[in-house]
C-alpha cells in the first residue's frame, strides 16, 4: 500500500474558522465563508488558486458546498461533499491531502461547515432492531465502559471531571471554542447528570459552526510565493471498526489501531509527539485515547492527566483548543477544526493555549459506526 | 399482548418476576460456524456468507451482567428516565446492550440475568418488551 509520505509532500498553509456556537440563525454560507476567507487570508492567496475542495457535512443537505462557493466565484472548482458522521471534516482533509500528494492538483482545500441538523442516522433504516432502546447511542456505550473502569481500574467521577475541567479551561482561551468559560472539577461535577457519573459538562454539546484548511504542493508552495510557515502532513489513515474483543469497545480498539497505523506511516512514535486533539465527545474518551495511543501506559491514563502531563506545557498538550467537550462538536467542521489547532500550535501562533517547542502534532477523530482517522503534521 | 421487537425475541417457557421469560433468536452460520445476535434477513456478519447460509438458533435468554448505570436524562423518546442500562454476555463471546427491569441496586456486576417480556406502553398501545431481571441461578 501506498502512503502519504511515499508520494509528494503535501503542506497545510492556510487555515480558518467560524466560532463553533449552539444552533442559531446564522446561515451556513455565512459560516462557511467566513472559514474559508479566514484560510485564504492565513495563506496569502486567492481562491480562484483553490483548485479543488472537500466539503465536510452532516446536516445541511445535498450540494451545500457548490452553493456556498457559488457565492465567493464561478471557478469551476472541483467540490465533493463528504459525509462520515463525526468524521466528515477529517474525511475531507485527507481526501485534500490525497489529491495534492497524487499530483492530481496543486492546491485543494478541506472546508467543514454545519448546522444542527434533522441528526437522521442510516442505522435507523438498517432494518435490524437491538435489544436495548439505547444501543445506538455513544454516550450510553461510553457510560457503561467508565462504570466498567471505576471498578477495573479505580477511575474516579472526579477524573472524569478533571478532563473536562482542563478542556473548558483551555476553551476560555480559545476565540472559536462554543464555550469560553472555566469550569473546575466541582462545576464539571455539579453539572446536570446524564448517565452513571456522567455530567453535562463531561459531554459535548451540539452546535454549529465552519472550518476551512488549505492545502498544496511545494511547487505551489513556490509558484504562489506562500510566505508563512508551512506545516507538513506526514500520514493520513482511516479504518473502520472490527468485532468487540473482550470488553475494549471496537471504536477503542480502532482508535489505537489507526493510531500505530498512523505512527508507522509518519516515521514517528508517540513520545515524538508534542500536541494532540483527539475525539473527548465524552470525557472518558480522552482518558481512554491517551492510553491507546501510547501517550501514557495502559491503564495510567488518570494517573498521567493528574500529573498534569496532558494540560498545555505538560509532556503533550491534549485538546489545547478544548477539545470536543468545549471547542464544540459541530460534526462537519470538527475535523478540519482539529487541524487548526495543530497548525497554529506547530506555528507557534496559538497564543495563551501555546504548547512550547511544539513540532509535531496529531489530529484523530472517531466517526460514527465507529471509524478512526487521524493525521501527523510537523513543522518543517 | 404484542411481543416488541419480535425479530430479536420469542416468548419461551417459564415465568419471570416482571412476565413471561423470552428466548432471543441468534444467528447460526452454516459456513463460518460462528453464533451472531441477532438473525437477520442479511447474512452472517462475521463471513459474509449468504441468508440462506444462517440458521436461527434459539439462545435462553439467560445472561451475565457485565456493567450497568442509571440514565439520568431523556437521551431518545423511547425512555423514560430514570432507567437502568447495561452490558451482558447472552452467549459465549456475544456482548450486547440491554435494558434492566426495575433499579439499579437490584443489580451487581456478574450477576445472572434473565430476559423476560415486561408491559409497557408505546403511545396508547401496551406492548412486552425485553428486558432482563435478576436470575435465580447462573446462566
Amino acid at each position: 500500500m501506498t502512503v502519504l509520505r511515499d508520494m509528494r509532500p503535501v503542506y497545510v498553509v492556510g487555515v480558518g474558522m467560524h466560532r463553533y456556537q449552539f444552533a442559531s440563525d446564522t446561515n451556513y454560507i455565512h459560516m462557511g465563508l467566513t472559514a474559508l476567507r479566514g484560510a485564504l487570508k492565513d495563506a496569502g492567496v486567492d481562491f480562484p488558486d483553490i483548485e479543488s475542495a472537500f466539503v465536510g457535512c452532516t446536516g445541511i443537505g445535498m450540494a451545500a458546498g457548490r452553493i456556498l462557493f457559488s457565492h465567493i466565484g464561478w471557478t469551476g472548482l472541483a467540490v465533493t461533499q463528504v459525509e462520515n458522521a463525526s468524521a466528515s471534516g477529517s474525511s475531507a482533509f485527507q481526501l485534500a491531502c490525497l489529491e495534492v500528494a497524487s499530483g492530481r492538483r496543486e492546491v485543494s482545500m478541506a472546508l467543514g461547515v454545519d448546522k444542527y441538523g434533522d441528526q437522521v442516522r442510516a442505522v435507523a433504516k438498517e432494518g435490524v432492531n437491538r435489544l436495548s432502546d439505547t444501543a445506538t447511542i455513544p454516550l450510553v456505550k461510553y457510560a457503561l465502559l467508565a462504570e466498567y473502569l471505576k471498578k477495573e481500574k479505580g477511575l474516579t467521577a472526579e477524573d472524569l471531571a478533571l478532563v473536562a475541567s482542563k478542556n473548558h479551561t483551555n476553551a476560555a482561551d480559545n476565540p472559536y471554542a462554543q464555550f469560553q468559560k472555566p469550569r473546575s472539577v466541582a462545576d464539571v461535577l455539579a453539572s446536570k447528570p446524564v448517565m452513571g457519573d456522567f455530567t453535562s459538562l463531561m459531554c459535548t454539546p451540539r452546535g454549529e459552526g465552519a472550518a476551512a484548511a488549505i492545502v498544496c504542493s511545494e511547487a505551489a508552495l513556490k509558484r504562489l510565493q506562500i510566505s508563512g510557515i508551512p506545516v507538513r502532513v506526514l500520514s493520513s489513515t482511516l479504518e473502520s471498526e472490527r468485532p468487540q474483543v473482550g470488553r475494549e469497545m471496537g471504536s477503542v480498539a480502532v482508535a489505537r489501531s489507526v493510531a500505530q497505523r498512523t505512527y508507522h506511516e509518519a516515521g514517528i512514535t508517540a513520545e515524538d509527539l508534542q500536541v494532540v486533539e483527539l475525539h473527548d465527545a465524552f470525557a472518558i474518551e480522552e482518558l481512554l485515547y491517551t492510553e491507546t495511543f501510547g501517550l501514557c501506559k495502559t491503564g495510567e491514563g488518570h494517573f498521567w492527566l493528574r500529573d498534569g502531563a496532558s494540560r498545555i506545557g505538560g509532556q503533550c498538550a491534549v485538546n489545547s483548543s478544548g477539545g470536543l467537550i468545549a471547542q464544540g462538536h459541530p460534526l462537519g467542521p470538527t475535523g478540519v477544526g482539529q487541524i487548526h489547532e495543530i497548525v497554529q500550535q506547530l506555528r507557534g501562533q496559538a497564543g495563551p493555549r501555546q504548547q512550547p517547542d511544539a513540532r509535531v502534532g496529531m489530529a484523530h477523530m472517531i466517526g460514527l459506526g465507529s471509524i478512526a482517522i487521524a493525521h501527523v503534521l510537523r513543522r518543517d | 399482548m404484542e411481543l416488541e421487537k419480535a425479530d430479536l425475541c420469542a416468548i419461551g417457557a417459564g415465568q419471570g418476576a416482571n412476565g413471561p421469560v423470552l428466548t432471543l433468536r441468534a444467528g447460526m452460520c452454516g459456513a463460518c460456524r460462528q453464533l451472531h445476535f441477532p438473525i437477520t434477513a442479511y447474512g452472517c456478519p462475521r463471513c459474509g456468507a449468504e441468508p440462506g447460509r444462517v440458521a436461527e438458533q434459539a439462545l435462553d435468554g439467560r445472561a451475565t451482567l457485565l456493567s450497568f448505570a442509571t440514565i439520568h436524562s431523556r437521551l431518545s423518546p423511547l425512555i423514560t428516565p430514570p432507567c437502568v442500562v447495561g452490558e451482558a454476555e447472552i452467549a459465549p463471546g456475544l456482548i450486547e446492550e440491554i435494558m434492566l427491569a426495575g433499579e439499579e441496586s437490584q443489580y451487581a456486576d456478574g450477576m445472572a440475568v434473565r430476559a423476560v417480556g415486561v408491559e409497557i406502553t408505546r403511545g396508547d398501545t401496551a406492548v412486552l418488551a425485553c428486558r432482563f431481571e435478576p436470575a435465580e441461578d447462573a446462566p
